[in-house]
């Protein structure tokens, strides 16, 4: 035993520090351990170190046990002590005696093979020692580098206990740990020096054997010290900084979640989070000891703190989380509440073909559970015999496969009215149960599997811009994981008014409102697309912004101009005559397709009926189709030009018809065109209607381009990282690799022009009312209807105290007669004077040009700036 | 380069010239004078041909310029086919005239057209003298699609030690994730089409579907005489020879190469004209398509996660159901019924990522393989009878029953079926008819799973 030296005060606060597997596997990672735990001695804690057995070992160890030949068995033991006698060598330590015995003790147990009368504890010992083997090399190592450390056997302080519902086998391999304050072990260790180090994953129990704790055991083994020391905390060592808002894998803006309490935590480790197992989180929820997740890579960040502790803050969906693969069954039955037994002779089936329940629902004549994919479920015939029971008390209906959707967060009953446009996204679904718990912690919504994928990024998406996934408040919620783990954030570019700050007063002194475009701006978007290789022809969809200027540079940058009606081929041959003219119209009367024709432009049909009726009119012809791909995308209802809701494109069911035709009036199929939606800002979204319209146009000889649209995504909200070209070029290319024949167009819009237009407007009043504060401007929907038709979220600053500290918390509103004229919802800003210019950024796009008259006011004037 | 005029106008279509050298053949085509139609075929780490094969590779490499020219043939259909260079003999012309006449079948009725009258390759050249053995190695070219059937074909020639390798033609990444899996050599053969078809195409050229089984054999029948292999064994089942419908007193089959008859005819002209002991067969023959499901339910676990019958082109794989079912096509509601009776209704849902029986919006695409108020697809998918046996056995499970499509047949349809022709056993059976080598007939009991 090595001489006690504690330093520290007999009352000093304890930390628990938990290593895993590959934290504890290399020479380099124990001196950042070493670091780690220093640091936090000398900040005045004492340290207890929980670690786990070496990368591999258990795995090991669980091989050896299942080895019939002792000879075997012994090999194995021996190669796990040459790993260890290699670490040793590389830490620059010679095998201590501890581990020496320990090795010695393991090739025994390996040699004589598993106890007939009790092989599980024979089992347990074998698994628990490569923790026994990592912790006395540890201490021999923290103690060799000075930094003087106590091995302590974990199963003289965990004690486990046995439950009512455990079995010998879950009795021994997945023991429960009764986890109390013990002062008497905190006081008698705190005698014997600051920093010492235990095993994960062991524990003794009543009747003095060793017993492991099962999976995730050893993060359990630190909160049930860190209860039994009732510590300042927990600290979980891993290579992630914590919990996410969403599967990283799945929605990479996913963002760091800084404070959770155990409730919410142990949620979101339930349904889908792998960082934490939940059950390690119960021992410390009754001596409210917090838990700390942190990233080993980056020690001075910040990462999940769970805790008691419920921070006053508005309520927040604070995740959401998938599984997959669920099987639902759904119970139908007339009058059954009133049999009794009924349900107890159901769950009794459940039981009897070892099947486990997860999600109930129920309803006077309908129980539906749900059951997740155990192997049993997949590869037996234990539904369909489940079934046929089943069938005979009831109707039964077996729905696969399904996904549970959670929506995690404290109060969830209170945000109901805030998922508005949540629940709107599943009305467009199949949503065959939705859960919400008693404890008001969830809300589950269980759907068709297939949609997952591309409903999750969407949903996180939509309860940050609702407000109901509080991403703006930085207490709660920390980088995103793209920032912190992934490609890194872009840097964005400080918006060009910043730099104009006088110029734009003097322009809103002598007018208001009015627009300002910045010429440069759009210069720098169109040159970001050009730089996409894979892209062979971009057409300006300039209903975006039709202005003389803007239609100029973009024509002179060889970009060809979309046009959608008469007006706009006008517009666009007064601005560019020589710029190639695309007219996608939607249902256009026969002239104005006549006119096109006439003009020269490359027309895009999207509908039986030109065709039908009006054949003769495009016999000859190269065309254009466009088709609908059957869903649609966007940030709003309004803006998504995909899936039956909307009114564009040819369905595909009547695609061989249309090809008929085509043939009878001699027209020529040349590109197939679809475009899903607007304000989309993943990349891999356009990689897949392009390669959707390649295997379409493979059936369509004539077929030379590709036009997979526009509806390019512009951020708009705080945090939200542009769309990242270079990504958008290599899913393109990808696909390109594969369907070289065809040429690919884009027709982007609101993407070219939309941060170069700002519109100016000036303070006319202030008043407060109920709970708002209004701030009244004299620019209003009829200037800018974004936001009152697409409820589009628009920056809005005051630029005449552009550096004042934002104080105040407004309802921007405009001066028309409608309640919906409001520019924007609870805003940060300085207090503001009237006559203050307020600027409001990204109205480059669908501004002006969708203004009215209404009210009869003026509309605004639109000025360029170069 | 003479200038491109509409192939539909042609008088002529020209089968040039056909050569090969260093692992390339080259084939040749024209429509009159017109610019050259040349499709190249590679095959990869091609041995130096020995010359006792030499005269076989020849007569092998002559029939696949004969048959590949359908692909460009069919683009303007002219009233005249000419041969430059010798004729075929009649042999071999009369394969041609029925693989033309047959495997264009659908084409033509899809496009309005008769064909009877124009397909005639001339005949009068000499006939050659009978093959002779070739004392060829005794392995099969096993070609593999990425689908459940070559999958089946490939573990029962395994599971009797039989000597194979998977061979595709084309680049699919699906076709060569699931060859990996097999564990068997691979060889991946490249063919590659004129581009001037696309110019033709664009023209407004006539389309559509061609026997493209009957090019692959062909394709198969010069590699096992170049790399050396005694047998080539196709999956094709017993319900590919069914015709899809009759038009015009002939009948229409959009399986017709992977048909028996197409079948015989080749293994017989290849024994005559190529070597007496290249075996071309199908493995699968006997089997109806539900006793294939079933083998493959058995033995697919591995297979589960990466193959994929739909008849869309995956070119881009992901790990996603929807990156190999588009849960659309004929192939993915074929596919999905026969398996459903013999596997775990949660493992179906895996593979597939959507359960397409509870979807009221295929139920045209099942009436369709029914053959309720519809005719069969134009797919290679099974009978009619057996997807109605298939759906009947689903109906009676309770942990099917409910499902939108099978609660709408037990409704509707089935009260109009004779429940006696609806059981699914018969469907189990092999049949006798096939060319299956006797070194592999252990290969059918395997799949029989006897």
């Amino acid at each position: 035993m090595n001489e006690v030296v504690s330093t520290l005060p007999v009352d000093a606060p304890w930390v628990v520090m938990k290593f895993g597997g590959t934290s504890v596997a290399s020479a380099e990672r124990w001196g950042n351990i070493r670091e780690l735990v220093a640091a936090r001695r000398d900040e005045g804690s004492r340290v207890l170190l929980v670690v786990s057995a070496l990368a591999g070992v258990t795995d090991a160890l669980k091989t050896l046990c299942a080895e019939d030949a002792a000879e075997v068995r012994v090999a194995a033991a021996k190669a796990i002590a040459t790993r260890h006698h290699e670490l040793a060598a590389v830490m620059g330590i010679a095998l201590p005696d501890t581990v020496q015995s320990r090795l010695a003790d393991l090739s025994a147990l390996a040699k004589n093979g598993p106890d007939a009368a009790d092989p599980l504890a024979w089992k347990a010992l074998v698994q628990g020692h490569g923790e026994l083997l990592s912790s006395a090399l540890g201490a021999a190592f923290l103690t060799a580098q000075g930094l003087a450390t106590q091995w302590v056997d974990s199963r003289d302080c965990l004690r486990a206990v046995s439950l009512p519902n455990q079995n010998a086998r879950t009795r021994t391999l997945s023991a429960t740990v009764d986890a109390q304050p013990d002062a008497a072990l905190a006081e008698r260790l705190a005698g014997q020096g600051d920093v010492f180090i235990a095993q994960g994953f062991i524990a003794r129990d009543e009747d003095g054997r060793c017993v492991l704790l099962g999976r995730g055991g050893s993060d359990t083994s630190a909160s049930c010290f860190g209860a039994v020391l009732k510590a300042a905390r927990v600290e979980i060592w891993t290579d992630v900084a914590g919990m996410f808002s969403a599967n990283p894998r799945q929605v990479p803006s996913a963002r760091l979640l800084r404070q959770l309490d155990y409730e919410e935590a142990q949620e979101i480790a339930t349904t889908g989070a792998k960082v934490l197992h939940p059950r390690c989180l119960s021992p410390l929820r009754a001596p409210r000891v917090p838990l700390w997740i942190k990233d080993t890579n980056r020690p001075d960040m910040e990462g999940t703190e769970i805790g008691p502790l419920v921070r006053e803050a508005a309520p927040s969906v604070k995740a959401i989380s998938t599984r997959a693969g669920i099987t639902l069954v759904s119970m139908e039955s007339v009058g059954m509440w009133q049999q009794v037994g009924f349900l107890a002779e159901v769950f009794d089936a459940f039981r009897r073909h070892g099947i486990s329940v997860d999600l109930i629902g129920s309803a006077e004549t309908n129980v539906t559970v749900s059951l997740d994919p155990t192997e049993n479920l997949l590869d037996s015939d234990a539904v369909a015999a489940l079934a046929a029971d089943l069938a005979k008390v009831c109707r039964v209906k077996v729905i696969a496969p399904c996904a549970a959707v959670t929506l995690v967060g404290r109060g969830m009953r209170s945000m109901l009215h805030q998922l508005s446009s949540v629940l709107a996204e599943f009305g467009q679904l199949r949503v065959h149960m939705i859960s919400q718990s008693s404890n008001n912690l969830n809300l589950t919504f269980v759907v068709d599997e297939d949609v997952v994928d591309d409903l999750l990024p969407r949903l996180h998406e939509l309860l940050v811009r609702a407000g109901s996934l509080r991403s703006d408040d930085s207490q709660l919620f920390g980088p995103s994981w793209q920032a912190l783990y992934g490609s890194g954030e872009q840097d964005i570019a400080p918006a060009w008014w910043r730099g104009e700050r006088a110029r734009l007063l003097q322009l809103a002194a002598e007018r208001s409102p009015r627009y300002v475009y910045h010429l440069p701006t759009v210069q720098a978007r169109i040159d970001g697309l050009k730089n996409l290789r894979a892209v062979d022809h971009v057409h300006y969809a300039i209903k975006a912004n039709p202005h003389a200027r803007i239609l100029q540079a973009v024509a002179a940058s060889g970009f060809g101009l979309e046009c959608v009606s008469p007006g706009e081929l006008a517009a666009a041959k007064a601005a560019a005559p020589e710029a190639p003219r695309l007219f996608t119209p939607n249902f256009a009367r026969r002239d104005d397709y006549a006119a096109a024709l006439d003009d020269g432009a490359t027309v895009t049909l999207d509908a039986l009926h030109p065709l039908e009726h009006w054949g003769e009119l495009f016999a000859g012809r190269s065309i254009m189709l466009r088709v609908d791909l059957g869903r649609g995308l966007g940030h709003h209802e309004k803006v998504r030009t995909g899936g039956s809701g909307s009114k564009f494109g040819l369905p595909l069911d009547q695609l061989d018809r249309f090809l008929e035709l085509a043939r009878t009036h001699d027209v020529r199929v040349q590109g197939l065109h679809a475009h899903l939606g607007s304000g989309i800002l993943d990349a891999g979204h356009w990689g897949e209607v392009y390669a959707q319209l390649a295997t379409l146009a493979e059936r369509i000889g004539s077929v030379e381009i590709l036009n997979i649209g526009g509806g390019l995504g512009v951020p708009s909200h705080p945090g939200e990282q542009p769309l990242d070209l270079d990504a958008l070029d290599r899913v393109l290319g990808e696909v390109k690799a594969a369907y070289p024949q065809y040429r690919l167009w884009m027709e982007p819009g609101r993407y070219l022009v939309a941060e170069c237009g700002a519109l100016l407007t000036r303070v006319t009043q202030d008043k407060r009312k109920g709970g708002h504060h209004y701030l009244g401007v004299d620019a209003g929907m009829h200037n800018l209807i974004r936001p009152a038709l697409y409820e589009a979220w628009h920056e809005i600053v005051n630029l005449s105290r552009l550096d004042d500290e934002a104080t105040a918390l407004y309802q921007v509103v405009g001066p028309i007669c409608e309640t919906g004229d409001v520019l924007g919802n609870d805003r940060r800003l300085p207090v503001s004077e009237e006559g203050d210019v307020m600027l409001i950024a990204q109205a480059g796009a669908y501004g002006a040009v969708m203004a009215s008259n209404y009210n009869l006011r003026e509309t605004a004037d639109e000025i360029v700036i170069e | 380069m003479s200038a491109l005029s509409d192939p539909r106008e042609a008088a002529s279509f020209r089968f040039v010239r056909c050569g090969y050298a260093d692992g390339v053949a080259e084939l040749a085509y024209a429509f009159d004078d017109g610019p050259e139609l040349i499709e190249r075929i590679r095959f990869p780490d091609a041995p130096a041909l020995p010359e006792a094969r030499r005269g076989a590779f020849d007569a092998a490499l002559r029939l696949l310029h004969f048959v590949a020219g359908i692909s460009y043939y069919k683009a303007g259909v002219p009233p005249r086919i000419v041969v430059d260079g010798a004729a075929p003999d009649a042999d071999t012309a009369e394969l041609l005239d029925t693989l033309y006449l047959h495997g264009l079948a659908e084409f033509a009725y899809r496009n309005g057209l008769d064909l009877r009258e124009r397909i005639a390759f001339p005949r009068d050249g000499a006939a050659p003298s009978p093959a002779v053995p070739l004392d060829l190695p005794r392995r099969t070219l096993v070609p593999i699609g990425g689908g459940k059937d070559s999958l089946v074909a490939i573990e029962a020639i395994k599971a009797v030690g039989g000597e194979a390798t998977a061979v595709w033609v084309g680049n699919s990444p699906l076709i060569a994730h699931c060859a990996e899996r097999t564990g068997l050599p691979m060889l991946n053969i490249g063919r590659e089409l004129s581009s001037v078809l696309f110019d033709y195409n664009r023209m407004g050229a006539w389309n559509g579907h061609i026997p493209v089984t009957a090019v692959n054999s062909a394709i198969l029948a010069v590699a096992a005489i170049l790399y050396g292999f005694d047998g080539i064994a196709f999956a094709n089942e017993r319900s590919a020879s069914a015709a899809t419908l009759e038009y015009e007193g002939q009948e229409v089959n959009h399986q017709w190469s992977k048909g028996f008859d197409f079948e015989c005819r080749l293994h017989d002209w290849l024994h005559r004209h190529v070597a007496a002991d290249l075996d071309y067969f199908s493995l699968l023959r006997p089997f109806a398509e539900l006793a294939v499901t079933r083998a493959f339910a058995r033995l697919g676990g591995d297979y589960f996660d990466a193959f994929s019958s739909c008849n869309r082109n995956f070119r881009i794989l992901g790990p996603k159901p929807a990156d190999r079912w588009c849960g659309q096509c004929p192939k993915c509601h074929f596919v999905f019924l026969a398996l459903a009776p013999f596997l775990p209704k949660p493992r179906l849902m895996g593979i597939f990522g959507r359960n397409l029986l509870d979807d009221e919006s295929q139920r045209a695409g099942f009436d369709a393989l029914m053959e309720y108020q519809d005719h069969k697809p134009f797919e290679c998918v099974g009978e009619g009878a057996e997807a109605r046996a298939a759906m009947y056995a689903l109906s009676q499970r309770p942990e099917w029953r409910e499902d939108a499509l099978v609660a709408r047949f037990a409704d509707e349809i089935l009260p109009q079926l004779d429940a006696t022709e609806l059981a699914l056993e018969p469907w189990l059976d092999a049949a006798d008819a096939h060319r299956i080598p006797s070194r592999l007939a252990g290969a059918l009991d395997e799949i029989r799973g006897a």
